[in-house]
C-alpha cells in the first residue's frame, strides 16, 4: 500500500501520518503548507509552548479562565451561604459583641476569599486536564516509538487519517517537502486478545 | 534617538546592560533535559541514604512525641497559664509565614515575567508545600482534643452547633487549608509535562506506569499547550493574591486580640514582610547545597539568580526591621501604659533573651547583603541564611509568647520553658521537612525543565504565524 515506515499492527486502520521535525519553525512552516493544502485533523506536540503555534493553528482561546470565573463565583455563593446561615439563623453566636447580619459582614470576608481562591483554583486545574483531553493511559501516538521515546525533544505533527481530504501519498509528499524526517504511518495496536 | 541616528553610529554596546543568561555555557534543550533527569534517573547517592536516616530519625521522634501528646494531654508541653500559645503557634506561624517565599517567587514573579525565577521556582514551590505541611501539625494537636478537631468544621451535626465564623482562628483554618490545595496544585499541575518527559524517557516498567499515572497521559498537543499556559497564568494570580491574605488572616490571629504586643494594625505587613524574609533564607539554604552536591546544576541554578534571591531576602529583612522600629515607636508614642509595659518586659524580663537574640540577628545579618562580596559568596551566604531562619524563630516567639508572659494584671504574668516534648517535636517538623525535601529531589524534576526549555535562546520560531 505505501512504502512508509509503518508501526502499530498493519492489521489494524491508520490513525495518522506522524512526521518529526528539528526546529519549531520547520514545524510551523509544514503545519501551514498542509493547511494550505486543505488538511484540517492536523496536530502538533512539542516538548514546550511554542509562541504562535496555536495561533498558525487558529486554536480558539482557551475556556479556562471561564471556568474559573465560575469556580469563583460559585465559591463566592457558598461562602457566604454557609457562614450567614448557621451565624445568623440556625446558631447565632455573639462574642466580643461583634455584630450580625449585613453589619456583620466584614468578619465573613477572609474565609470567602480563602473559599474564592481555592475553588478558583481547583476549577483551574481539573479544566485543563479535562480540556486537555486527560487524564488518559494510553494514546494511539504512543504507538510510535520514536514519540513515545523522543517526545521531550522533537517537534512532532500526525495528519489523522480521518480527516476528509486525506490522501497517504499526498500527506507524505507535502511532508517530504516541508523537510520532516522519520515520515511513518501510525496504525492502531492490536487490541489486548481477551 | 530616530533610526537614522542608530545606522550612522556604531550599534553601541550593550553587553554591559544585558540580562544574565538563564542557562550558562550556552546549554542547549537537551543538555537541560539530561541534567534534569539525571538527578532521578541515576544511582541514589550514599549523602541522601544519609540525609534521609538523620531528617527521618528526627521526624519519627517528632511523630513519637505528637503520639505521646495525644494520648498524654497537652500538659506534656511547657505551655501553662498565661502563656497558653507557646511552641505550638510558634511553629505554626514560623512554618505557615516560611511558605510564602515559594508562592511569592513562583508566581508573584513569574507574573511579572521575571524570567530568572525560572530555575528556582519549582523547588521554592516544593519548600511551601512542605512547608505547609510543617505548619499543619499543629493546629489540629495543640487543641488538646484532637478527635474534636472536627468542629472546626461547618458539618451539620446532631448537636445542632456550628462554629464562630467570626473567630478568626476559625479563617486560619479556611486559609491554610485553602493555602495548602492551592499550592499543590500549582506545583503539581506545573510538573505534569516534565513527569511526561520522565515517562518517556523510563526504562522500568514500574517507573513508566508511576511517571506515566502520574503525567496523566500528557502529550503535548498544541491545544494541551494552549489550556495549560492558560491554567499556569490563572493560577500564578490565584497564588499571588494567597501571598498576601494568608499570613493576614494568621496575623488576625494576634491583631484582633487586646493583648498588648499583639493588637496592632501593622500585623499583617510585619508577618509577611517576615515570611518572605525567612522564605527567601530558606530557598537559599535548599538551593546553594542543592547545586553544589549535583554539579550538573551549576549551569542552571546560576550565582547571578542565588544572589537575587539575596536581593530578596534583604529588601524583606530590611522592611522586617522597620517594622520592629516602628513597633517600639508606637509603643511609647502610643503612651499606653500596658503597651510600654508589655515592650519593656520584652527587653527587661525574664524571656528578654528570646527578644534579643531576636534583634540581633534580624537586624544584622541580612544588612550584610547590602555588600556585593558577601552575597556572592555561596557558604557565607548559606550560614547566613540558617542564621535568618534562627532569627525568625525568635521573632515567631517573641510576637507570640513573650506578649502573652505580660499583659494587664500582674496576677497574669509569668514565665515560660520548654518541655523536650516540645523541643522533639518542633525539631521533627524540621526532620519532615527535610524528609519530604530529600523525597522531592530524589523522585521528581526539581527544575521545570519546560519552561527552561522555551526560555531558551533559539527555542523560539524566528518567524512565528501570520496572525501573531
Amino acid at each position: 500500500m505505501s512504502r512508509l515506515p509503518l508501526c502499530g499492527s498493519p492489521f489494524q486502520p491508520l490513525h495518522a501520518v506522524g512526521a518529526r521535525f528539528d526546529t519549531p519553525d520547520a514545524l510551523i512552516a509544514a503545519f501551514k503548507r498542509l493547511r494550505d493544502a486543505g488538511y484540517t485533523a492536523v496536530d502538533c506536540y512539542t516538548p514546550y509552548p511554542v509562541h504562535g503555534l496555536a495561533e498558525t493553528m487558529r486554536l480558539p482561546k482557551s475556556l479556562l479562565s471561564f471556568l474559573v470565573l465560575g469556580g469563583g463565583l460559585t465559591a463566592i455563593v457558598l461562602a457566604l451561604s454557609m457562614q450567614l446561615i448557621p451565624s445568623n439563623l440556625i446558631y447565632p453566636i455573639v462574642v466580643d459583641g461583634k455584630p450580625t447580619g449585613l453589619a456583620g459582614l466584614p468578619q465573613y470576608v477572609p474565609i470567602v476569599v480563602a473559599l474564592t481562591l481555592m475553588i478558583g483554583a481547583v476549577a483551574a486545574v481539573k479544566g485543563m486536564i479535562i480540556l486537555g483531553g486527560m487524564p488518559r493511559l494510553n494514546h494511539p501516538m504512543l504507538a510510535w516509538d520514536l514519540f513515545a521515546k523522543d517526545a521531550s525533544r522533537g517537534f512532532f505533527l500526525a495528519v489523522s487519517a480521518r480527516d476528509r481530504n486525506f490522501s497517504l501519498g499526498e500527506v507524505s509528499e507535502i511532508l517530504e517537502d516541508a523537510g520532516a524526517g522519520d515520515i511513518t504511518a501510525i496504525h492502531l495496536e492490536e487490541p489486548d486478545s481477551e | 534617538m530616530s533610526a537614522s541616528a542608530t545606522n550612522e553610529t556604531e550599534t553601541p554596546d550593550l553587553s554591559a546592560i544585558a540580562r544574565p543568561p538563564q542557562v550558562l555555557n550556552n546549554r542547549g534543550p537537551l543538555w537541560v533535559t539530561d541534567a534534569v533527569c539525571s538527578i532521578v534517573e541515576g544511582k541514589t547517592p550514599l549523602w541522601w541514604y544519609a540525609g534521609i536516616t538523620v531528617s527521618g530519625a528526627f521526624a519519627a521522634a517528632g511523630l513519637a512525641c505528637i503520639l505521646y501528646m495525644i494520648v498524654t494531654g497537652v500538659g506534656v508541653w511547657g505551655s501553662n497559664s498565661p502563656a497558653f500559645w507557646a511552641w505550638d503557634i510558634t511553629n505554626f506561624i514560623f512554618w505557615v509565614s516560611m511558605a510564602h517565599a515559594g508562592s511569592f517567587i513562583s508566581a508573584v514573579l513569574f507574573l511579572t515575567r521575571q524570567k530568572w525565577s525560572l530555575s528556582v521556582s519549582r523547588a521554592a514551590e516544593a519548600m511551601t508545600v512542605f512547608a505547609i505541611v510543617c505548619a499543619g501539625v499543629y493546629p489540629a494537636i495543640h487543641i488538646g482534643r484532637v478527635w474534636f478537631v472536627w468542629f472546626l468544621f461547618p458539618v451539620p451535626n446532631n448537636y445542632g452547633m456550628w462554629p464562630n465564623f467570626s473567630s478568626p482562628l476559625l479563617w486560619d483554618v479556611f486559609a491554610v487549608s485553602s493555602y495548602l490545595t492551592v499550592s499543590s496544585l500549582f506545583w503539581f499541575a506545573g510538573m505534569i509535562p516534565d513527569l511526561a518527559v520522565l515517562r518517556d524517557r523510563a526504562t522500568t516498567k514500574i517507573r513508566k506506569f508511576c511517571y506515566g499515572v502520574a503525567s496523566l497521559g500528557w502529550l503535548g498537543t498544541a491545544r494541551q499547550w494552549r489550556h495549560y499556559e492558560s491554567m499556569y497564568v490563572l493560577l500564578a494570580g490565584l497564588t499571588a493574591v494567597l501571598v498576601v491574605t494568608v499570613t493576614t488572616i494568621v496575623a488576625s490571629d494576634c491583631a484582633t486580640s487586646v493583648i498588648p504586643g499583639w493588637h496592632a494594625t501593622i500585623f499583617p505587613f510585619y508577618f509577611m514582610a517576615g515570611a518572605v524574609y525567612s522564605g527567601s533564607a530558606t530557598v537559599l539554604t535548599l538551593l546553594i547545597p542543592l547545586r553544589a552536591l549535583y554539579p550538573q546544576l551549576k549551569d542552571l541554578i546560576t550565582p547571578s539568580q542565588l544572589e537575587k534571591v539575596a536581593k530578596l531576602l534583604l529588601m524583606m529583612g530590611s522592611c522586617v526591621a522597620y517594622v520592629y522600629v516602628f513597633e517600639l515607636f508606637c509603643a511609647w508614642y502610643s503612651g499606653n501604659a500596658f503597651e510600654r509595659g508589655a515592650f519593656w518586659e520584652r527587653f527587661h524580663g525574664t524571656a528578654a533573651w528570646y527578644a534579643i537574640t531576636c534583634l540581633t540577628i534580624n537586624l544584622t545579618v541580612p544588612q550584610l547583603f547590602w555588600f556585593k562580596r558577601i552575597r556572592t559568596c555561596l557558604p557565607l551566604v548559606f550560614v547566613l541564611a540558617i542564621l535568618c531562619n534562627v532569627g525568625m524563630w525568635f521573632e515567631r516567639f517573641m510576637i507570640v509568647t513573650t506578649s502573652l508572659l505580660h499583659d494587664f494584671l500582674p496576677s497574669s504574668w509569668g514565665n515560660f520553658h520548654p518541655s523536650i516534648v516540645d523541643i522533639l517535636t518542633a525539631t521533627g517538623t524540621v526532620g519532615i521537612f527535610f524528609t519530604l525535601f530529600l523525597l522531592f529531589i530524589r523522585f521528581v524534576p526539581v527544575m521545570s525543565m519546560n519552561e527552561l526549555k522555551a526560555a531558551l535562546p533559539g527555542a523560539q520560531p524566528q518567524h512565528s504565524g501570520e496572525e501573531h
